[in-house]
């Protein structure tokens, strides 16, 4: 599904990927952990198509290019990305950019634009997913809403637009842990054969909710190892200073795959 | 009409209220009022106008076309023309051309305009459907200038809504300048929307003087969008205790436009409220100015008095020019005041576009949301409408 191959990137002249390689396959859950600074939101921000990096090497999705591709084509080629911090945009309903957004990809994929009624059923399964009230989509996208609200408003439009891959970028940052349940069920409901998903955090909580088949640690710009769920917890009981100081030993023992 | 000579000289930079005003525009501008003005309108003109049903008053280059106007009034409602109310009652309209002119415009058109609109609402009635006033500037050859007046009175505890619109005939440049009178008794309410869409090739000034008796509220809403440079002028006195204003507008901006919103809410009385929240969006090498006032005199504690103004950049070569003006000689006072000037945010712009929506229309998008915010606030849709279809927005 997903090949990322020697990807680096900087901005201003600081280097914060530094060659950094991940298979997905169709269907897999691959969690990516980190210390601070280690460049998980530089490596979603560089599959989703933000301005203002330097970029090299490759990057494919179902063979296609990403890399040359503007954020939009992206979007309509399968990609989305959950933010960590999602705008505030007043003055721009909820609803109407839902509906712009998922007729937008359905368009440059030369699908039929889906009708407001057709939307309107969409968008309840959606919000039953997360846990909305009505008068969600009426509000204006993000505006005013809560920590928690913005998250399950980024679940909820993953929901609509149903991509191939899904980066969730630290979803589970500033969350209670109601909320955390709620954001994590909607991401497990969207769990399929057909979509992959990254899911970048800090910390092993949110793997306990969203169980991942991979887990890869990133330091430094790249991944410095991989393995299964059980490596989350051995991070969650030593910390990242294992890899950050680049001495794998005391990392023993580790389960699963290594790369 | 009298022909009594106006003193006054043109305004200059030196002129505060029209340092950023381009007076190459408007000193090419003949101030003596047009004689014989044509009254007929071309049917393009008329077809620019906000969809509204009931009563209405066009005036063309000053002049009431009462064939085009719709005299209809409902209960409580009296329309008459300014002409007509000089022969029947002239002391009803006297404050109207006694006021001290803040300019030679206003001294011109209170020395000459022969006619306009008066509307007369009675104490207690509630005229629910918008009463229209319809400006049609057709210059008759170039440069020529019409005047008009409009006198607004709503009684003790009355409420009614005007849309006063400004359009023009872009056959000749030209410009046009309105002196609105409004005068609200104890607990009256009017809304009060001012719509410019003149031709590029017009000046409109619209030079709006409200006085506001106790508990009274006066909501205005002034969409400044054509002409090349359109002035939309309110001067609010707060002359009676807890009367509250709110005054909003959207000024958008192309090509070499000049928009200028000229503010100035003066407190009273005590315990008024007043809103002041003006939004821009400029491109090409369009400039906005917003000048707005805030004047606590001394006395009115309990004033509360908040003013916003932002404006969105779209170009290098446009400009926002925004000078707040606080003057505070009562105690108790609160007043907040506050003005940006940005640009389309890039993140924003991203978040949308990673949601597929491509980079035209997320700059749309962000747009309308900007200017939504204005219009929002409006009750009347077929103006909601107007101004939507007006600034090219989709139905968001």
């Amino acid at each position: 599904m997903l090949h990322v191959k020697d990807l680096t990137a900087s901005i201003g002249g600081t280097q914060i990927l530094r060659g950094l390689n991940l298979d997905v396959g169709a269907g897999e859950v691959h969690a990516i952990m980190g210390p601070n600074g280690s460049g998980k939101s530089t490596f979603a921000h560089a599959l989703a198509g933000r301005d203002g990096y330097d970029i090299s090497g490759t990057v494919t999705l179902e063979g296609e290019d990403l890399l040359d591709m503007e954020p939009e084509e992206r979007a309509a080629a399968g990609v989305f990305m959950g933010f960590q911090y999602p705008v505030e945009i007043p003055g721009v309903n909820n609803m109407y950019f839902l509906r712009t957004a998922l007729n937008s990809v359905r368009k440059a994929r030369g699908e039929d634009e889906v009708s407001a009624r057709e939307f309107l059923k969409v968008a309840q399964k959606a919000m039953d997913l997360v846990e909305m009230k009505k008068d969600f989509l009426n509000r204006a996208v993000n505006a005013g809403f809560s920590g928690g609200e913005k998250k399950r408003n980024e679940i909820l439009q993953m929901a609509v637009m149903e991509p191939k891959l899904a980066v969730l970028d630290e979803t589970d940052s500033g969350l209670d842990i109601d909320a955390l349940r709620i954001i994590a069920s909607g991401v497990n409901a969207l769990r399929g054969p057909d979509r992959s998903m990254i899911v970048i955090t800090h910390y092993q909580r949110l793997l306990d909710y969203i169980k991942p088949d991979y887990v890869h640690v990133l330091v430094d710009g790249k991944i410095v190892e991989s393995g299964d769920h059980t490596l989350a917890l051995h991070l969650e009981d030593h910390g990242y200073a294992d890899f950050v100081n680049h001495d794998l030993d005391d990392a023993k023992p580790l389960s699963g795959v290594s790369s | 009409m009298s022909t009594a000579t106006v003193p006054l000289a043109r305004p200059t930079r030196r002129d505060e209220a029209w340092r950023y005003a381009p007076h190459k525009v408007l000193d090419q501008l003949v101030l003596e009022p047009q004689a014989n003005a044509d009254t007929s309108v071309a049917d393009d003109v008329l077809a620019q106008l906000p969809e509204l049903d009931g009563a209405k008053l066009v005036i063309v280059n000053g002049i009431v076309n009462a064939e085009l106007s719709n005299f209809d009034e409902p209960a409580g409602l009296s329309l008459s023309t300014l002409a007509q109310k000089r022969n029947t009652n002239a002391s009803a309209i006297a404050a109207h051309f006694g006021g001290q002119p803040a300019d030679v415009f206003e001294a011109t058109n209170q020395a000459s305009a022969a006619d306009g609109a008066v509307i007369t609402v009675a104490d207690d009635a509630q005229v629910t459907q918008p009463i229209q006033v319809v400006h049609i500037a057709s210059p008759g050859s170039a440069n020529a200038t019409s005047y008009a007046g409009v006198v607004i009175h709503v009684g003790q505890g009355a409420s009614a809504s005007v849309v006063e619109t400004h359009v023009g005939n872009a056959a000749n440049a030209g410009g046009s300048h309105v002196l609105t009178t409004v005068t609200l008794g104890q607990g009256a309410t009017l809304n009060h929307l001012v719509l410019q869409d003149a031709p590029s090739n017009h000046v409109v000034i619209s030079q709006v003087s409200v006085s506001q008796e106790a508990n009274s509220t006066y909501n205005a809403h002034a969409f400044n969008l054509g002409a090349s440079y359109g002035r939309l002028a309110f001067d609010v006195a707060l002359s009676g205790n807890s009367a509250h204003t709110d005054l909003s507008g959207l000024y958008f901006g192309f090509g070499d436009q000049t928009l200028d919103q000229q503010v100035t809410v003066t407190h009273d009385a005590t315990n008024c409220t007043s809103r002041q929240s003006f939004r821009g969006v400029l491109d090409d090498q369009s400039a906005g100015i917003f000048n707005g006032g805030i004047d606590v005199r001394p006395g009115a504690d309990g004033t509360d008095a908040e003013q916003a103004n932002d404006n969105l950049i779209l170009s290098d070569r446009a400009e926002a020019n925004s000078q707040p003006r606080l003057e505070i000689l009562a105690d108790d006072v609160a007043c907040k005041h506050g003005s940006t000037v940005g640009q389309l945010d890039d993140t924003a712009l991203y978040y949308l576009r990673s949601r597929g929506i491509g980079a035209t229309q997320a700059r749309r998008l962000l747009i309308d949301g900007f200017a939504h915010q204005v219009l929002d606030t409006v009750e009347i849709e077929a103006v909601r409408t107007w101004v939507s279809k007006r600034i090219g927005q989709s139905d968001a």
